[in-house]
C-alpha cells in the first residue's frame, strides 16, 4: 500500500467546477487585484471575525510586508522562535533588521517562559510562529508585549483557522499573516498568502505596500513592492476555503486516530494536546526514538514521511552571523533529531491511516530501532 | 458609437482558450505547482529566445529588478542611476535593496539620455538601469561606453520590452542582467503577476534560484537569507504557450503601428522613431502633442481608451520626497509628462478600429484649428 505525502492531484482532480470559474475569470481579464481578490479577501475576514484581510504574493512577503507597516527596519531586533520555518527569519532579514531567536517547547511553539530574557531596548516587534496549525500561547505572549510595549504580528503561515478558546490565529496581535502555499491548509496553486488586522492605519499602509505605493494610477506615496495576491489564485482559495470546515473536522479526525493507535507505543511519543485549541494539523508530527531509521522505514514501506525540519533554523549557515552555537536551544535541537512528520491530509483512506499505524508498529516490534536513541 | 480598448484580454484568450485550458489542467494533474518541469522547460525556452545563456523564473518584473541587482553585485549604498520617467518599480526596487537611486534625464524620444548618465557618476556609483520603455531600446553602445569607463554595471529594465533588439540582439543580452515582467498587461503576459531575468553568468543565475526560494540551497540548507519569489508553475505553462505566440504578437503590433503611421503623417503628433538597427516591439504607442489632456478627452468622448503612462514623474511622487529632488531639475522628463499619450496598439484591434482613432484624432486637430 501506498501512503502518500502530496495530494494536489487528487484535491483537484474534480476540477470542473473550479475551471468553469477561471474560465469565467479568464474572460474577464481581470487578473490584478481585482474583483476574486476582494471577494476572498472579504470572505476570509468575515469567517475570521477581523476587519482587514489584504492578499499578497505570498506568506512570506506577507510576514515583511506586516513587519515593516509596524514599522520594524534595518538595525531594529524581531523577536520569534528558533524552530520556526527559514521564511520567517528570511522575511526580518531581508527588511535589514535581526532575527533574535527563543527556544519552543513541545508545541512547536515559542516558549513564553523564555520570551521576557530575550527583549532589549531595540527589540522591536515578536513574531510567535504558530508553526504545524498548533497555536502559540498567545494570552502569555499578548501580556508579555503588551507590558513592553511591543507590536506583535503573528506567523500564522500553517495556522490559518486554527484557534485558542475560539479565536482564531492571526487575530490576536497586531496583525497576522497566513500563506496559502500549495502545501498549506488552504492552497492554491502556486504562491499566495493573506495578511488581515483590526488595524485600519496597519490594513491601509499594507494595501500600499504590496502595489508598488501606488495610492491611484499616478501617485507613488511610499515606494513599495509588487506583491499580491493574483485573482487567479483568489479565485482558487475562495473554492477552497469553503470546504475549510470539513478540511479541519478531517484532519481532526485522522490526527486523533493516529494519537490513539500510536501514544501507548514504546518509542513514540505524541506531543501534547490541549483541549482549549484547536489544531489545524497542517503537518502532524510525533517524537520517534531512532527517527531516522524509522522515517527510512516507513519509506521503504510506502508511508511517506517528513522531517520539518531536520535542521534547526538557527543552526542554518545562513544564520552564522549571529553567533547562536550548537546546543543554544535543546528544545529545538531535540525536535530536529526526534520528531517525524506523518500524512495527514483529508484524502486518506481509513485503510492507509490503519496501514499507517501497521508499519510504525511492526518498526518498534521488531525492535530495528536503535533503543539508546533519547526521546525526550 | 464605436468603442476602442485600450487592452482586450479577453479577445486573447478566446483565441488562445483550446490551447490554453488543458496545458492549465495538465498543471494541476500533476500536482506540481511550485517549479518542477514547467518552470524549467520556460527558463530553457526563455534563454534561447532571448539568446543568453540562463533565464530565472520569478514572480514579478519588480522582483526581477531586485533580483537582478542583488546578483549583479549591487550593494546597500551603492548608486544606481535610472531615469525618473519610468514605471515606479524601477526605482523602488532599488530603494528595496537598500541601494540608492540616482535619477538621469531622457532624451526626447523618452529614454535614458548617456550625456545625463554621464554627468550623475559619483565615486558611489555601481549601475546603470536603462529603461527600454515602451519596447523601444536605449543607446546601449553608449551606456556601455560609459559603463566600461567608469567600470559600472548595467541592468536592463526590460519590463517592457521582451522581443525588442538592438543591433541584431535581443534584449536580455545587452546587460549584465536583463529584468523581464509578464504582467498581465504586457506582450508577453501571465494571467497574475510574473517575471523573469537573464544572465550569462551561471553563478548569478544559481545565486538568483536561490534567493527567489528562501536562500535553500537543497530542501535543508539556507546558504544565504532569499525570498519568495517563485513564478507559479501555471503562469510558467501558459507562458509556455504564449512565447511560441509571441512574435506573432508583436508582428500585429508592429503591422498596427505602421497604419497609425500612414493615418497620422502629416498632423501637429510626434511619433516613435524606430531607428533602422534597432526593432522596437510597442509594448505602447507614444505619440507626444502640445494639447494632450485635449486630445485625450476628445478621444475619450468618442469611445476611445488613450491613456498617460506616467503623469507623474517619479521624482514628483510624494514617495520621492526623501530622495530630495526638486522640480525643474529633469527638464524633458518633465516636459514630455505633459506631451505624451499612449493610443490602443494591442493586436485585437481591427483595421476599422485604428482608422476610427486615425479620424479621431484628424477630427481633433481639424475643429481646433
Amino acid at each position: 500500500m501506498k501512503v502518500p505525502y502530496a495530494y494536489l492531484a487528487h484535491q483537484f482532480a474534480d476540477s470542473e467546477r473550479i475551471f468553469q470559474r477561471v474560465r469565467e475569470l479568464t474572460e474577464t481579464g481581470d487578473y490584478t487585484l481585482g474583483r476574486p481578490v476582494q471577494e476572498f479577501e472579504s470572505m476570509l475576514a468575515v469567517r475570521l471575525g477581523i476587519v482587514h484581510a489584504i492578499g499578497v504574493g505570498s506568506g512570506t512577503d506577507g510576514l515583511k510586508l506586516a513587519l515593516k507597516a509596524a514599522g520594524v527596519g534595518p538595525g531594529d531586533e524581531v523577536v520569534t522562535a528558533a524552530n520556526t520555518f527559514i521564511a520567517t527569519i528570511g522575511a526580518i532579514n531581508d527588511l535589514g533588521a535581526r532575527p533574535v531567536l527563543v527556544d519552543c517547547d513541545d508545541s512547536f511553539c515559542l516558549d513564553p517562559d523564555k520570551l521576557e530574557d530575550v527583549l532589549t531596548s531595540r527589540t522591536k516587534a515578536i513574531v510567535p510562529v504558530h508553526l504545524t496549525g498548533n497555536m502559540a500561547d498567545m494570552p502569555r505572549i499578548m501580556a508579555i508585549a503588551g507590558a513592553h510595549g511591543l507590536p506583535v504580528i503573528e506567523d500564522a503561515c500553517q495556522a490559518l483557522m486554527s484557534s485558542l478558546d475560539g479565536r482564531f490565529a492571526g487575530c490576536w496581535g497586531l496583525a497576522g499573516v497566513f500563506s496559502l502555499h500549495p502545501l498549506k491548509f488552504i492552497n492554491i496553486w502556486g504562491d499566495g498568502g493573506v495578511i488581515v488586522t483590526n488595524d485600519g492605519r496597519i490594513g491601509s499602509d499594507l494595501r500600499l505596500l504590496r502595489n508598488h505605493g501606488l495610492a491611484d494610477r499616478d501617485t507613488v506615496v511610499t515606494l513599495g513592492y509588487n506583491s499580491r495576491l493574483d485573482s487567479l489564485q483568489a479565485v482558487v482559495a475562495a473554492h477552497v476555503f469553503q470546504t475549510a470546515d470539513e478540511i479541519v473536522r478531517q484532519r481532526n479526525q485522522n490526527a486523533k486516530f493516529y494519537d490513539t493507535e500510536l501514544s501507548g507505543l514504546d518509542g513514540i511519543r505524541v506531543p501534547p494536546r490541549r483541549s482549549h485549541v484547536t489544531h489545524t494539523f497542517v503537518t502532524y508530527q510525533l517524537f520517534a526514538r531512532d527517527r531516522q531509521r524509522l522515517l527510512e522505514h516507513c519509506l521503504a514501506n510506502g508511508v511517506d514521511c517528513k522531517v520539518h525540519y531536520p535542521v534547526p533554523v538557527y543552526l542554518q549557515p545562513a544564520l552564522r552571523c549571529l553567533g547562536y552555537e550548537a546546543g543554544r536551544f535543546p528544545v529545538a535541537d531535540r525536535h530536529a533529531r526526534t520528531v517525524i512528520t506523518l500524512p495527514v491530509h483529508e484524502y486518506l483512506t481509513e485503510e492507509q491511516l490503519a496501514y499507517t499505524v501497521e508499519v510504525i508498529r511492526r518498526f518498534y516490534a521488531q525492535g530495528a530501532h536503535d533503543a539508546s536513541c533519547p526521546l525526550h | 458609437m464605436r468603442r476602442v480598448r485600450y487592452i482586450d484580454l479577453s479577445a486573447q484568450f478566446r483565441e488562445e482558450q483550446a490551447e490554453l485550458m488543458p496545458r492549465i489542467e495538465q498543471v494541476l494533474a500533476s500536482g506540481v505547482v511550485i517549479g518542477g518541469p514547467e518552470i524549467d522547460a520556460l527558463e530553457t525556452e526563455l534563454a534561447a529566445y532571448c539568446g543568453v545563456a540562463h533565464a530565472v523564473a520569478l514572480n514579478s518584473g519588480s522582483d526581477a529588478l531586485a533580483l537582478g541587482m542583488t546578483v549583479a553585485g549591487v550593494k546597500p549604498g551603492d548608486e544606481v542611476i535610472t531615469p525618473p520617467n519610468s514605471f515606479v518599480a524601477s526605482t523602488s526596487s532599488i530603494t528595496r535593496i537598500g541601494a540608492v537611486p540616482v535619477f538621469a534625464d531622457v532624451r526626447d524620444d523618452e529614454l535614458l539620455d548617456p550625456a545625463a548618465v554621464e554627468a550623475s557618476i559619483t565615486p558611489r556609483t555601481v549601475a546603470i538601469m536603462p529603461v527600454h520603455l515602451r519596447g523601444a531600446v536605449c543607446d546601449m553602445d553608449a551606456l556601455w561606453r560609459i559603463a566600461r569607463r567608469h567600470n559600472l554595471l548595467i541592468i536592463e529594465d526590460a519590463a517592457q520590452a521582451m522581443g525588442t533588439s538592438y543591433r541584431g540582439s535581443r534584449t536580455g543580452t545587452l546587460g549584465t542582467v536583463g529584468c523581464f515582467s509578464a504582467h498581465p498587461l504586457k506582450n508577453f503576459n501571465a494571467a497574475g503577476d510574473a517575471g523573469f531575468l537573464t544572465t550569462g553568468s551561471r553563478e548569478a543565475a544559481e545565486r538568483a534560484r536561490r534567493l527567489r526560494n528562501s536562500g535553500l540551497k537543497d530542501r535543508d540548507t539556507v546558504v544565504e537569507w532569499g525570498v519568495i519569489s517563485r513564478m507559479d508553475a501555471l503562469q510558467a505553462a501558459i507562458l509556455r504557450l504564449r512565447l511560441r505566440r509571441l512574435d506573432g504578437v508583436i508582428a500585429r503590433r508592429r503591422a498596427n503601428t505602421a497604419t497609425y503611421r500612414e493615418l497620422l503623417a502629416d498632423l501637429p503628433l510626434w511619433l516613435p522613431h524606430e531607428p533602422p538597427d534597432e526593432f522596437h516591439t510597442y509594448h505602447n504607442f507614444v505619440v507626444q502633442c502640445d494639447t494632450r489632456d485635449a486630445l485625450q478627452s476628445a478621444l475619450a468622448e468618442s469611445g476611445i481608451e488613450a491613456f498617460v503612462h506616467y503623469a507623474r514623474p517619479i521624482h514628483w511622487q510624494p514617495a520621492a520626497k526623501e530622495l530630495g529632488y526638486r522640480e525643474g531639475q529633469f527638464p524633458v522628463t518633465e516636459r514630455l509628462s505633459r506631451r505624451i499619450l499612449s493610443l490602443p496598439i494591442h493586436q485585437f484591434l481591427s483595421a476599422e478600429d485604428l482608422h476610427y482613432v486615425g479620424s479621431g484624432i484628424r477630427r481633433f486637430f481639424t475643429e481646433r484649428s
